[in-house]
């Protein structure tokens, strides 16, 4: 790049300047590796406030193990071992609660003046918004991981063909990634942590809770039942199920053709937060 | 590029929130290689003016151009020539002050090896070595200053904004981003910079925006500000009431006196400054009135402000604006 001809040594008399800024002006936006440079800065943060990890280290393996063999003794799912039907609910349960993780994150981050720094360097400002989502997706990533882990340590124990692995990593990829997009999004729109985590508990739980996760929607009354079909994480958690365990499952159109629903739902999310957090980003601000 | 070109030039510059008109109708020059200081108290709308100017805030209505791009339409290259210091240290906390500057460096689209080299000269220059390799969150608020500060260099901005540079830092963190601020104009760079302090506007600034609920209150050089506020004076501290009665009795018949009998203070204006604090001090001198304090006091900004607006409905200056 020609702008390090631009800088030279700050003891460079003006007209330096003035001779290189004809030749640099306005070099354009590159996305790609103003984006790689801030994921990077923000995986370099990790190590030194490893607490900040807590919500994808502990909190999965807390909630693995309390249902398993807290609630799960006293759940009974005919056909299928209840380890077998809760682990693609957990790892349903943990794209959900990336809404939070990234909420958090992106509200704390931008109630900084860092991120008004970046905003005011000539740096594709998409490249700051993606660059918050994939570093959202990998530490999320991280929990996905420990779940699975810890699943397959407590004997779940899924059939999955080479072909049905890679969908079950693409399918978890795609919604961890849509997931953590609204989750930036609300980051945004709410500015504070505390807020994002209000709002994020009010929407995660119904999300998580009131979909095939943990018990069978058939079995609940009129109206959770009704929610829990078409709720997103439910077409996650049946589309597991079925690439996993072979099991089928029915109630509605989404639930029967999970893989479809959800991928459709991850397009959905994504079309529809992508834009919107980068309006929101770029409001404030010029083009 | 055309040298006479202004830095930045503002007409009618207008920020609105809802019903809050943060900046209101402002004009604004900063000629290239001028420093131009917005003064102003809390919520003045000097943040919000900068913040136009570097285009954190599109404009609700007037035009701005920044070094010859318009800051609306043209932003990408408003950002490629400016540098901006926001009002709080505007660094990542989880990082050293090393791998915030390389960040600062590389995101500007420097190579690895050449954001190293001046990331190196700026730390020497700013004297961060000693502390490069530590977190940001464990720095004092002078030295993440110096780290802002040197984010902001990783090239030589056309125009470096900063937003309040000395607020919250204790007075040798103070004289040490001053001098640092002063050796950059020695180079040429040109400066807009908000401020509280109106001595902080006067030893850095060449013009100095006077902003009072968002208008534009006065304009003009420190000298013209200082002279449109009101004369500096001498304060003379009598040691008791006995003593303030002896120097009123002695200086009364040289000087112009104010005296404050609950302050024990006589105040006696000296507009050519330390000539006439000579002559009052030889004077006291003459009186044999031992005496608590004797200064040389310049208007302090609450006071300028306090002649400034109330008298604004009147026809200013010569540079005051609408």
């Amino acid at each position: 790049m020609t702008m390090t001809t631009m800088t030279g040594t700050l003891a460079d008399p003006p007209t330096s300047t003035l001779a290189a800024t004809t030749v640099v002006s306005a070099p354009p936006p590159h996305y790609l590796r103003e984006t790689r440079l801030l994921i990077g800065r923000g995986l370099r943060t990790i190590p030194r406030v490893p607490e900040r990890l807590l919500d994808v280290t502990v909190q999965p393996m807390i909630f693995t193990l309390l249902f398993l063999y807290v609630f799960g003794s006293a759940i009974k799912v005919p056909g299928i071992r209840y380890q077998d039907y809760l682990l693609p609910g957990l790892l349903g349960q943990s794209i959900a609660f990336g809404i939070i993780g990234a909420g958090v994150a992106t509200a704390t981050d931008f109630s900084t003046g860092v991120v008004d720094r970046f905003r005011s360097l000539p740096v594709a400002r998409l490249a700051v918004i993606s660059a918050q989502v994939v570093g959202q997706v990998i530490e999320q990533i991280l929990g996905v991981v420990i779940v699975t882990g810890l699943g397959l340590a407590l004997g779940w124990r899924p059939h999955v063909t080479i072909v049905g692995g890679f969908a079950l990593v693409g399918l978890t990829l795609l919604g961890l990634f849509a997931f953590t997009w609204f989750g930036v999004l609300l980051g945004m729109m709410v500015k504070s942590s505390d807020a994002m985590q209000g709002l994020g508990f009010a929407i995660v739980f119904p999300l998580s809770f009131l979909a095939g996760t943990f018990v069978p929607i058939a079995g609940m009354k009129l109206v959770p039942r009704t929610i829990a079909e078409w709720d997103p994480i439910s077409a996650f958690v049946a589309g597991v199920r079925h690439v996993s365990q072979g099991t089928n499952s029915t109630g509605s159109w989404q639930l029967e053709h999970p893989v479809t629903a959800m991928v459709g739902w991850c397009v959905l999310i994504i079309a529809v937060c992508a834009p919107l957090a980068l309006r929101r980003f770029s409001r404030t601000g010029s083009k | 590029m055309n040298t006479n070109q202004p830095a930045v030039t503002a007409r009618g510059l207008t920020k609105r929130y809802g019903d809050l008109v943060a900046v209101d109708n402002i004009d604004l020059d900063v000629p290239m290689g001028t420093v131009v200081a917005l003064l102003g108290p809390n919520g003045a709308g000097k943040t919000t003016a900068v913040r136009m100017i570097a285009t954190l805030e599109t404009p609700t209505a007037g035009s701005l151009t920044v070094c010859g791009h318009d800051a609306v339409t043209n932003g990408h290259a408003v950002r490629s020539a400016i540098s901006l210091t926001g009002q709080f240290a505007a660094l990542e906390d989880n990082l050293t002050a090393w791998e915030n500057l390389l960040l600062m460096a590389r995101l500007r689209g420097m190579s690895t090896t050449a954001a190293k080299r001046i990331v190196n000269s700026l730390i020497d220059r700013f004297d961060i070595g000693e502390f490069r390799t530590t977190l940001i969150k464990r720095l004092s608020g002078g030295q993440r200053r110096r780290v802002d500060l040197a984010a902001s260099l990783v090239i030589q901005p056309q125009l470096l904004v900063l937003d309040e540079p000395t607020t919250g830092l204790d007075p040798r963190s103070r004289q040490v981003v001053w001098s640092t601020v002063r050796e950059l104009v020695g180079e040429g760079v040109t400066l807009l910079l908000t401020t509280q302090y109106l001595e902080e506007a006067d030893v850095l600034a060449d013009s100095v925006v006077l902003m009072d609920h968002g208008r534009c209150v006065a304009k003009g050089s420190p000298s013209e500000l200082k002279a449109l506020i009101g004369e500096q004076r001498v304060d003379v501290v009598a040691l008791d009431a006995a003593g303030l009665d002896n120097l009123v009795a002695h200086l009364s018949s040289l000087f112009s006196l104010t005296v404050s009998a609950e302050n024990r203070t006589v105040s006696i204006p000296a507009p050519r400054g330390s000539a006439d604090l000579a002559a009052i001090a030889a004077a006291v001198d003459d009186s044999r009135v031992p005496i608590d304090e004797m200064a040389l006091h310049r208007p302090t900004l609450d006071e300028a402000f306090m002649a400034l607006t109330d008298r604004s409905n009147l026809s200013l200056t010569t540079g005051a604006a609408a």
